[in-house]
């Protein structure tokens, strides 16, 4: 599904801030994996899902996805196969129009744009069963602009608006990380049974060690813009958060920051 | 009266363009500046050249959308700032007039105006009407036109297409991963935006009976008072109202202009308090806000404790 080949990203290239965010990235996923991504601050998780959906170009190296070369196409060609969630609840969803008018646009992804109402029935109609999945009770306030809802309900709206349109690809660069622990369990919730029912290809960033090892079959950590561990489904499945933690310490020989430990 | 409504609906067609750009697509477009009097000038020169009003005045138009194009391709295509690219066709359009012209304003008393031909057309010969039937006349053609323009807008602003531009104004980066290229929404916005502008000018000049390089300077801010009046009044609630609530605040603006002028109160004087109307305007509700704000943290003091939004 994707395919990294020795990419290198520089930030502020011959400059005294110059940063290598990807260091030889290199790294084969297959179609249906759900890979749960962590790393202290600054190892280049971030950067990894945004050369993949192409806000961020690559200095060297190929990026393939679904069987393609991507590398050079700028990201409304990708947007075709790949959804996105960014951790700001502000980012994925356009505030002042309202829920069926950002599902509309979002229905659209990869499809020509012509002079066809966004909203009618029929469309309403899936909007509707579509979001009775999120159990939030959105489907009843379609006309309601997106920015009265609560940062939960747009990273629940964001979530539908990522998959509605079946890409192949889902990146989820810590959604549930702005959330307060009860809106981020069910928009976590929700996650697990949408890429589970619609058999999505994920990446998920997150600073949450138990999340990082309770979901998704396979488990990678980052650290100075490169793979420093890569844990299969079955040593997943044993894996406790002080192992973890100790592997990390192993293979960086940098202690984890505090933020990651207490949460 | 009459010459404010009916003023107030030609520039009707610029409010919206205006709020377009400036609103919908949160692009400060300069370009309407040069845009209005080009509009005006292809007219004018089509029609001393023989061309019909009708025809002229979508020449006209069409001249305002190659302009917005410019501004958005220099913008999209050359990464030239949004305000610097409007400044820089307005320049060019100058040239472009009196290169089209071949001065600095053509006078059309002489030929038949677009009102006369769209009498002409439904059978009437406005030779023989009064003047205020001639007003009347001419107000119900421009309402007609402009209720035409706005059921268009509306509708097309809630096609696929229309919604990829609204939220190129309103989330960008949003769209963008939705697979739209926004570099092409921009363009387009722009290009339907100086069309109308350009339309509104060409129908000014169809009215006044003349075309004049200088008559764009200051029409920018009068359309940004009107987008605001019709806010003021009419917005907030929905697009539809608030595409309706621009025109009339169109027609507010233009006729309060007018009883002005009938008050013989100091033209000149114009232009400085508008552009204090809509700093006021630009103003006043953040002032509002920020004392509503001292009030919900005074009661947060008071009661002891904060309250939690989220659910």
């Amino acid at each position: 599904m994707i395919k990294l080949k020795h990419v290198y990203k520089i930030f502020f290239p011959n400059t005294a801030n110059e940063v290598l965010a990807l260091n030889d990235m290199n790294i084969e996923i297959n179609p249906g994996d759900f890979v749960t991504i962590i790393g202290s601050n600054g190892a280049g998780k971030s950067t990894f899902l945004k050369v993949i959906s192409g806000i961020e170009t690559v200095d060297e190296g190929t990026i393939e996805v679904a069987g393609q070369n991507v590398t050079g196409d700028p990201e409304y060609k990708r947007a075709k196969y790949i959804g996105r969630i960014d951790q700001d609840p502000m980012a994925s969803t356009a505030s002042e129009m309202t829920i069926e008018e950002n599902l509309a646009m979002a229905y659209m992804r990869g499809k020509r744009r012509g002079l066809h109402q966004g909203i009618n029935a029929e469309r309403k109609q899936m909007f509707q069963e579509a979001l009775a999945d999120t159990g939030l009770g959105l489907e009843k306030r379609l006309q309601v602009p997106v920015r009265t809802l609560s940062g939960g309900q747009r990273q629940a709206l964001a979530l539908v608006m990522a998959t509605i349109a079946e890409p192949k690809l889902l990146l989820l660069d810590e959604h549930t990380a702005a959330l307060d622990p009860k809106a981020a369990k069910q928009v976590m919730d929700m996650t697990h049974k949408i890429v589970a029912v619609k058999k999505l290809t994920a990446l998920m960033i997150t600073h949450n060690m138990e999340q990082a090892i309770q979901f998704g079959n396979r488990l990678i950590m980052m650290h100075r813009g490169r793979i420093i561990l890569d844990i299969g489904q079955e040593e997943k499945a044993r894996l406790t958060v002080s192992q973890l933690i100790e592997q990390f310490t192993a293979a960086s020989g940098t202690a984890f920051a505090d933020r990651v430990l207490l949460s | 009266m009459t010459t404010g409504m009916q003023q107030g609906l030609i520039y009707g067609f610029m409010a919206l363009g205006v709020l377009l750009t400036f609103r919908i697509l949160g692009f400060p477009d300069l370009t309407v500046e040069g845009t209005f009097p080009l509009g005006a000038a292809v007219t004018a020169k089509a029609v001393v050249e023989g061309v019909d009003p009708i025809m002229a005045v979508i020449l006209g138009g069409l001249a305002g959308a190659l302009a917005g194009a410019s501004t958005g391709l220099m913008h999209t295509k050359l990464n030239v700032n949004n305000i610097l690219a409007g400044i820089l066709t307005t320049s060019g359009i100058y040239t472009v007039m009196l290169r089209t012209m071949g001065r600095p304003n053509i006078p059309l008393l002489a030929h038949t105006n677009f009102f006369d031909w769209v009498f002409m057309m439904v059978g009437l010969s406005s030779e023989n009407f009064s003047f205020l039937q001639y007003q009347v006349g001419t107000i119900l053609i421009l309402l007609v036109m402009v209720t035409a323009v706005r059921a268009g807008m509306g509708w097309f602003l809630g096609t696929d297409l229309g919604l990829t531009i609204r939220s190129t104004g309103n989330n960008e980066g949003m769209i963008r991963s939705l697979g739209v290229n926004t570099d092409h929404t921009k363009l387009l916005t722009l290009m339907i935006s100086n069309f109308l502008v350009a339309f509104s000018g060409a129908l000014a000049c169809q009215s006044q009976g003349f075309a004049d390089v200088g008559m764009g300077i200051g029409v920018l801010v009068a359309a940004i008072a009107s987008v605001m009046v019709g806010e003021m009044f009419f917005g907030h609630k929905g697009l539809s109202r608030l595409l309706t609530g621009v025109i009339l605040g169109s027609v507010i603006y233009r006729t309060l202009l007018a009883i002005g002028i009938r008050l013989n109160l100091p033209a000149e004087d114009f232009k400085m308090v508008t552009a204090l109307l809509v700093l006021a305007a630009l103003v006043l509700p953040n002032l509002k806000i920020k004392s509503k704000k001292t009030k919900v943290s005074e009661k947060i003091r008071l009661s002891g404790c904060g309250g939690d939004k989220n659910d």
